[in-house]
């Protein structure tokens, strides 16, 4: 197809060969079609030249400028030195057919059209280049545009599977109970369960859509849950939490913390039978935030702690959504669980 | 007219408090115990024999099934959870009912209604079943509970190295501890990961890991040792179950 393109561009030049006047149309066409094709090549050999050389959109003055320079520079040398070339090899043919083929003379009426020629191969050269760089710019951003949709559908996914993950219905089931106990004896207590419990699940919904949250919500939600579950629990569940009031702006993706403060209570203070404290940390840390959530486990029960879905989900959502930037790290010993995250503090 | 004896098993002191507003209404039972624990469970089932249990499946180290496979079976139950997963297991161990959480007052006294019809019936327990038989299927067991008087043991599988068939009983090897839990050793066998555990002999199951070498000690006779020194035989299915294994 990149062939056929060139056939009404040899068709031309035969032409403008042959209104010389002294190139008969025949002879002209069998000059111009070979050379065509050989510049064909030479013209499509640009999409390296203008990859090494790639257009850059404006940046600070000086660097533009040398940018440009250096463009421009290295195309017109290009342009310049094919056409050159190729109308030296011009040169040749038609030495070859006047003393081979017969069309003698040839070789000195086709000097005479070099002028005219090397302004032709300079200005097809450019048109490549052009239409070379109008090439890349169209795949650049179509590659740009199915990566971010590829992104775009994996944080999607993720966001679903969290949230998913996120409420336990045996935590409903269990707060109704709850509920249930406390309506007859303690009917303030049991409204403000309903509240909590309210509380709880608007955040869940409201912010489970979003693609960040300060972190001063983010904390008020984990702290609504835990006191949930201290109804439940009573006086196995203890709460220590100390949030640094300078990292409360920080941007972070909601419900990151919710995996791993369920997984505190329910392989943790709710499988031990003394109970414990859940703690809730969250400081500044250089340019990011550090949030770290400790409670204390049954070490015989090894097989059920952090058996892994959640932490994976936490851990899966950071790499997706910060491509490094930010990591988990779990360590567990002398009874003690703990999950230290640390992210960038993005602000709005 | 005697009372019918309960005991309140659950770690959440709300749904205990719940369970016993809505005893209540029902003067022939009478609350003899309230447990927050398993092991709480297993010791009131010991020194007060209550009838029946109101109890809770998801408890701290020691969960409902356990405390059903420790106590025996001379006493009715009503299972009481959040879970429904564990429903088509408390039918097999023959169960009186299975609430979910929450429940209603109504829903309560059809369970009691229930238990009180099948205690007074001739035979309130069929015979016993092990709670450990009644396992789901692909569901290996992960510890094993073990009562040693008034103490109850929970022992990690992972920690025994080999049990042994002693009469009605089998004996739990585990770290130079033996303990014994009246079954047998084909329901042991029945419930234990058969990747992890080999029954080499009529009397013997062997945790793999415990394994040091085998050793000829006569023609189609071998001995096991592990690594904590103890030998055990190997009859000859055993040995040919053990190199399917390894």
């Amino acid at each position: 197809m990149y062939l056929q393109a060139w056939l009404p561009i040899a068709a031309l030049l035969t032409q403008v060969l042959a209104r010389g006047g002294t190139i008969g149309w025949s002879e002209a066409a069998a000059i111009v079609f070979p050379m065509c094709l050989l510049y064909a090549f030479i013209c499509q050999a640009s999409w390296y030249l203008c990859n090494a050389v790639p257009l850059r959109i404006a940046g600070p003055g000086s660097r533009f400028e040398a940018d440009t320079v250096r463009l421009v520079g290295s195309h017109a040398t290009a342009a310049v030195g094919s056409a050159g070339v190729w109308v030296g090899v011009g040169w040749i043919w038609a030495l070859i057919l006047s003393s081979a083929v017969g069309l003698t003379g040839i070789d000195a009426r086709y000097v005479t059209q070099i002028p005219i020629l090397f302004i032709s191969g300079v200005l097809l050269f450019l048109i490549a280049v052009a239409l070379n760089y109008l090439l890349i710019t169209f795949q650049t951003s179509q590659r740009a545009q199915s990566k971010a949709l590829e992104l775009q559908v994996l944080a999607r996914e993720a966001e679903l599977k969290a949230l998913r993950a996120q409420i336990d219905p045996h935590f409903l089931f269990n707060s109704l109970n709850s509920i249930n106990a406390l309506v007859m004896t303690d009917r303030e207590a049991a409204r403000q369960m309903c509240v909590l419990l309210a509380d709880f699940l608007r955040g869940s919904l409201k912010f489970g859509s979003a693609e960040r949250i300060p972190l001063a919500e983010e904390m008020r939600l984990a702290e609504c849950y835990l006191d949930i579950e201290r109804v439940r629990l009573g006086s196995r569940l203890k709460i220590q939490r100390d949030i640094d009031p300078e990292c409360e702006a920080c941007l972070v993706p909601p419900l990151i913390t919710q995996p791993l403060v369920e997984n505190a209570i329910t392989h943790g203070v709710a499988a031990m039978i003394e109970g414990g404290v859940v703690s809730l940390h969250a400081t500044r840390n250089g340019a990011g935030v550090k949030i770290v959530i400790e409670n204390p486990f049954e070490e015989e029960n090894k097989v059920e702690t952090g058996s892994g879905l959640g932490l994976k989900n936490v851990r899966m959502r950071l790499a997706n959504l910060y491509d490094g930037d930010a990591r988990m790290d779990v360590n567990q010993n002398a009874g003690l669980f703990r999950v230290e995250l640390q992210m960038p503090c993005d602000r709005v | 007219m005697t009372k019918i004896r309960v005991a309140i098993v659950d770690d959440e002191q709300l749904a205990r408090k719940l369970l016993r507003e809505y005893l209540t209404e029902f003067e022939d039972f009478e609350i003899v115990a309230e447990c927050a624990n398993g092991f709480e469970a297993v010791k009131a089932v010991a020194d007060l024999k209550p009838d029946l249990l109101l109890l809770d499946i998801q408890m701290p180290r020691l969960d409902g099934f356990e405390v059903l496979e420790l106590v025996g079976r001379e006493v009715g139950v009503i299972f009481v959870t959040a879970y429904d997963k564990y429903a088509l297991r408390a039918f097999e161990v023959h169960a009186v009912d299975y609430l979910l959480k929450p429940f209603t007052l109504e829903r309560f006294r059809e369970a009691v209604n229930r238990a009180r019809s099948r205690l007074d019936s001739k035979d309130p327990f069929p015979p016993a079943e092990l709670a450990a038989a009644a396992r789901t299927p692909g569901l290996h067991l992960e510890r094993v509970a073990i009562r040693d008087g008034a103490n109850v043991h929970v022992l990690p599988v992972s920690k025994i190295d080999y049990i042994e068939a002693q009469d009605d009983y089998v004996c739990f090897h585990s770290e130079g501890k033996r303990l014994l839990k009246q079954q047998t050793l084909a329901e042991v066998e029945r419930a234990l990961d058969p990747s992890q555990f080999v029954r080499v002999h009529r009397s013997y199951i062997l945790n793999i890991d415990r394994l040091a070498k085998l050793e000829l000690y006569a023609k189609d006779s071998h001995a096991a040792i592990l690594r904590n020194g103890s030998r055990l035989p190997v009859s000859r299915s055993g040995y040919a179950r053990l190199n399917a294994l390894l």
